[in-house]
């Protein structure tokens, strides 16, 4: 009984029914998005958290508030500092506020770096097969057997402590799981016979990988993309804490912290408040994630 | 094992009885309409053919009989389904329990993934021994190991894993869970879809047999009119949801009464007739969230008239046990074009 | 199956190699020169070169590193330093507190996560649901070394209930195995959510229905058996995390394991000392990884199956 389908999708042309898919799949995805009151709850946040970070310079003077000193010693939460002041009078706020630029490009520029690098590899693996592939999961493998947190305190050790080497380092371990995810894509679709017309069409490879690979692999990606930014961004303020990120003057969220271990008896909200951010900023960005996830592959939600 | 249906308390004449049921699925995106008041009965020792397209309720129907619908989403509207005089959707979880497997047993779609893969096929079969029957391990795995030979597969496998096993044998295995316990009932959800076309007929052969041998009644749920022919006693057309023609296999095979029927009968490529054009019936199944006013198949009918549209045509007598629902009867000397030439 | 494990132990030996030569070789470049850090400033250059090749800091880098491996055989990876104490020593003396602290969290993390994780797929869409899930999301977004300071102000300094650092009786493992344990719970909650969601809507579950399983074993034996598949498997990838996590917590509560031994070793530029506790580390996560492979034969008789037929 399947000769009826077949009769009036043949009315519709293979082409005009994939865009009219293609269409009404990223409206009604962003529809059920809609619909989850935690995706809005993390994207309002995440939208505030940039214009905040982006506005900082408007509020506070970098110098004299972020790095500078003044009188107001380990003073606590007040009007006037609504976090308190740390051990040079510095107001916790201001530092937090700044933290985010830090927060932020360290988590985007890693996935987006990761993203690129895990693109490629996992095409690269996908459809070369053979050696290309042996190469490229053989990395992995050793990549598996580096506990993350060592080979981000090798990579930082071999390029010094800054914000680059700690977006090389977290790139790292985020490109492994994209190249794990498009070359599962790759594999999946490759058999496909869209995919073998194309190449007797003579496409080339690097448009077959754009045109049909990466929006079959895009809601993996979409999602992986949200909640890696949100690990990313434990991880760079685990490593300032634990002394191989950002290096002490600067706000990094983590690097706070490490600072404010010391005076935890003392200035206990200097602990409080970064932390708090943190946790904030990244539980948004699982919301986001969470609710792309539900909203892209509603079968998992039932 | 005929002991076994002589001992029943209750000897109504059908062992199953269907009336009013409605089934509907509620999700977020809307609500389905999956089974639409529906009736039918299966006779004691008969075996009924439910027919229809993929998404008519079929399925629907055969879970709610176990009173297992997947809920949520799923949810029994109303109506009654009488097994052996006792009405499943009042019984409580324990006489469920007891009933499912042991009074009514299921065969499902998909051998593939009907077994659980982490657990032997012979401790899958001995479970519903003892589930229902006071017996020790030992014993349970040694009637186990008899059915598995019932149904042509060496003892000694029974302690492999699915995986081990062939889709047909798979599907074996199935039916001996399912038989194990020599329910009364029988339903088996399209038990040969999934198998090769050479392994179907094996298959089909085997489960006719065992139905026969234990004195069991069978719904048997298929979209293949042919294997409808050779196995079933009576045929139910089921179209979005509603039984639209029942009747026994010649009186539905042989005087057709519904447009959709015949739809059914036209796209069935025919040896003696290859001259002849494939007749398939025009358009798609509704969407079961919108289903159409009236008669369901309306909008596909070729005899559709303005008073399809208008109320939902209920099951008229055509004679015997054969009943259709259409609203083409209501004019007079109607005849289906199938019926007009012979 | 046992030649399986001997097959495994082997592919393990050139995953090491490659690992370590890159660690080595890193080290080696950011290193810079440490007959500078051993010296005294005022040592002649003369003395430098002489400690050079007494060091054998002179040879080519790739003899450099199978010497390194050579001793890494025989446990002599050279001296610390900063304290002279021999490297695979102090790493092995250090090696159970994390060993004891890792496994006390990953067992808090089961305890909690498995059972949570259950009954949220069971009770899915209710205010249960609803509330696990918020817990499992907060414990999953929170840093856990700021979860530890957060238990040190409450219980150390607020309550005065715990100790909030150092090693002793088991008061002072409770804080740092919550701290791990509980990052990690979270974790595994969602998976075991998920992986019961997916596996409750399988065929062979309403098969179990049909035959008239009482719900209880349709859970606890259909459906957890198959569960336990992708659980193990979370639980086997997260042992990186451990790791991670037991460092965060060494550093936060004073706990003298591999993790701080690391990191202290870094802010001294113990050099002898860092290549080392990293090597060790990863060759420990090769052994873990192989182990958390091996277990999933239990789990899995397809894997079983793999197994036996290729070796």
């Amino acid at each position: 009984m399947s000769e009826m389908k077949t009769n009036t999708a043949s009315a519709m042309t293979m082409e005009e029914l994939k865009e009219f898919k293609g269409r009404s799949m990223a409206q009604e995805t962003w529809r059920r998005l809609l619909k989850n009151k935690g995706a809005i709850v993390g994207m309002i946040f995440m939208i505030l958290l940039v214009v905040i970070a982006c506005a900082g310079d408007i509020i506070y003077d970098y110098e004299t508030d972020v790095i500078g000193f003044s009188a107001d010693l380990s003073q606590g939460p007040s009007l006037k500092h609504p976090f308190g002041t740390d051990q040079m009078g510095r107001d916790v706020f201001a530092r937090v506020i700044y933290g985010a630029r830090y927060s932020l490009i360290i988590g985007v520029g890693s996935v987006a770096l990761g993203l690129v690098v895990g693109l490629i590899l996992g095409s690269l693996a996908g459809f070369y097969g053979g050696f290309m592939d042996q190469l490229v999961m053989r990395a992995n493998d050793i990549l598996y057997a580096i506990p993350n947190i060592m080979l981000a305190v090798v990579i930082v050790q071999l390029i010094g402590t800054s914000v680059f080497s700690l977006v090389v380092a977290l790139s790292i371990s985020s490109a492994t799981s994209f190249a794990k995810i498009t070359r599962a894509s790759v594999m999946t679709i490759q058999g496909q016979e869209y995919i073998e017309s194309a190449y007797a069409m003579g496409l080339p490879t690097w448009k077959i990988i754009l045109r049909h690979v990466i929006p079959n692999c895009l809601s993996p990606i979409i999602v992986q993309v949200t909640l890696a930014i949100g690990s990313n961004i434990i991880s760079a303020s685990s490593l300032s804490f634990l002394g191989v990120g950002v290096p002490t003057p600067m706000p990094e969220w983590g690097t706070m912290l490490s600072d404010a271990r010391q005076y935890i008896r003392s200035a206990p909200w200097m602990c409080i408040f970064p932390g708090l951010a943190i946790m904030f900023t990244v539980l948004a960005l699982n919301l986001l994630g969470d609710g792309l996830r539900d909203a892209l592959d509603p079968k998992l939600k039932r | 094992m005929s002991e076994k249906t002589n001992e029943k308390k209750f000897t109504g004449e059908n062992i199953l009885e269907i009336k009013d049921l409605v089934v509907h699925y509620e999700t977020d995106d809307g609500c389905v309409q999956a089974v639409n008041g529906l009736s039918f009965s299966i006779g004691r020792e008969r075996t009924l053919g439910l027919v229809g397209e993929t998404g008519a309720g079929k399925t629907t129907t055969a879970l709610s009989i176990l009173n297992l619908v997947p809920s949520p989403p799923g949810v029994i509207k109303s109506g009654s389904i009488v097994l052996d005089g006792e009405d499943v959707l009042q019984m409580s979880e324990k006489e469920l329990e007891q009933m499912r497997g042991n009074d009514v047993a299921m065969i499902f779609q998909d051998p593939m993934t009907a077994l659980n893969p982490v657990i032997t096929v012979g401790e899958q079969i001995a479970e519903s021994i003892m589930l229902h029957e006071h017996v020790s391990q030992k014993e349970a795995m040694e009637r186990a190991k008899e059915m598995l030979k019932l149904v042509g597969i060496a003892e000694s496998r029974a302690y492999e894993y699915p995986h081990q096993f062939s889709g047909g044998m798979k599907q074996r295995v199935v039916i001996a869970i399912a038989l194990t316990c020599q329910p009364n009932l029988l339903i088996a959800d399209e038990p040969t879809t999934a198998l090769d076309v050479t392994i179907q007929a094996q298959v089909l052969d085997l489960m006719q047999d065992l139905i026969r041998r234990n004195h069991m009644s069978m719904l048997l749920i298929t979209h293949d009119l042919g294997v409808v022919a050779e196995v079933c006693n009576d045929v139910a057309v089921m179209y979005a949801g509603r039984i639209v023609e029942i009747g026994s296999t010649d009186e539905v095979f042989n005087a057709t009464a519904h447009p959709y029927t015949e739809g059914l009968f036209g796209s069935l490529p025919n040896l003696k007739d290859q001259g002849e054009e494939l007749e398939p019936i025009r358009g798609m199944m509704p969407d079961p969230m919108h289903l159409p006013e009236g008669c369901a198949f309306a909008p596909r009918c070729p005899y559709a008239t303005e008073a399809c549209s208008a109320s939902v045509p209920y099951l008229r007598p055509m004679g015997g046990t054969h009943f259709v629902a259409c609203h083409a009867y209501d004019r007079e000397n109607f005849r289906l074009r199938r019926n007009q030439n012979g | 199956m046992i030649r399986y494990v001997l097959k495994r132990i082997v592919l393990m030996i050139p995953t090491i190699l490659i690992t370590s030569l890159l660690i080595y070789w890193a080290m080696d470049l950011a290193g810079g020169d440490p007959v500078m850090t051993i010296l005294p400033e005022n040592a002649t250059v003369e003395q430098q070169e002489a400690l050079r090749e007494e060091m054998g800091l002179n040879d080519p880098f790739l003899v450099r590193y199978l010497r390194y491996m050579g001793g890494l055989v025989t446990g002599d990876m050279g001296e610390s330093y900063v304290t002279d104490r021999d490297v695979f020593l102090t790493f092995m003396e250090r090696l159970p507190n994390t060993l004891l602290l890792g496994g006390s969290a990953l067992i808090i993390a089961c305890i909690i996560a498995i059972p949570l994780g259950i009954w949220t797929a069971l009770n899915q869409n209710t205010w249960k649901d609803t509330g696990g899930m918020v817990f499992a999301l907060f414990g999953v977004s929170m840093p856990n070394f700021w979860l530890g300071l957060m238990f040190i102000l409450l219980f150390s300094i607020q309550w005065q209930l715990l100790p909030s650092g150092g090693t002793g009786g088991i008061e002072y493992l409770i804080m740092p195995a919550a701290t791990v344990g509980l990052g990690l719970a979270a974790l595994i909650t969602r998976t075991t959510r998920s992986a019961m969601l997916d596996v409750v809507r399988q065929d062979y579950i309403t098969t179990a229905k049909a035959k008239g399983a009482p719900r209880k074993r349709v859970i606890y034996y259909h459906a957890m058996k198959n569960a336990m598949i992708p659980i193990v498997t979370a639980v086997g990838m997260q042992f990186s995390l451990v790791m991670t996590g037991s460092a965060l917590a060494e550093t936060v509560f004073s706990w003298p394991g591999i993790g701080r031994l690391v990191f202290e070793s870094i802010a001294a530029r113990d050099i002898p000392m860092v290549t080392g506790s990293i090597i060790l580390c990863c060759v420990l996560m090769s052994i873990i990884n192989l182990a958390v492979d091996l277990l999933y034969a239990f789990c899995d008789p397809r894997i079983k199956a793999q197994y036996s037929n290729k070796g």
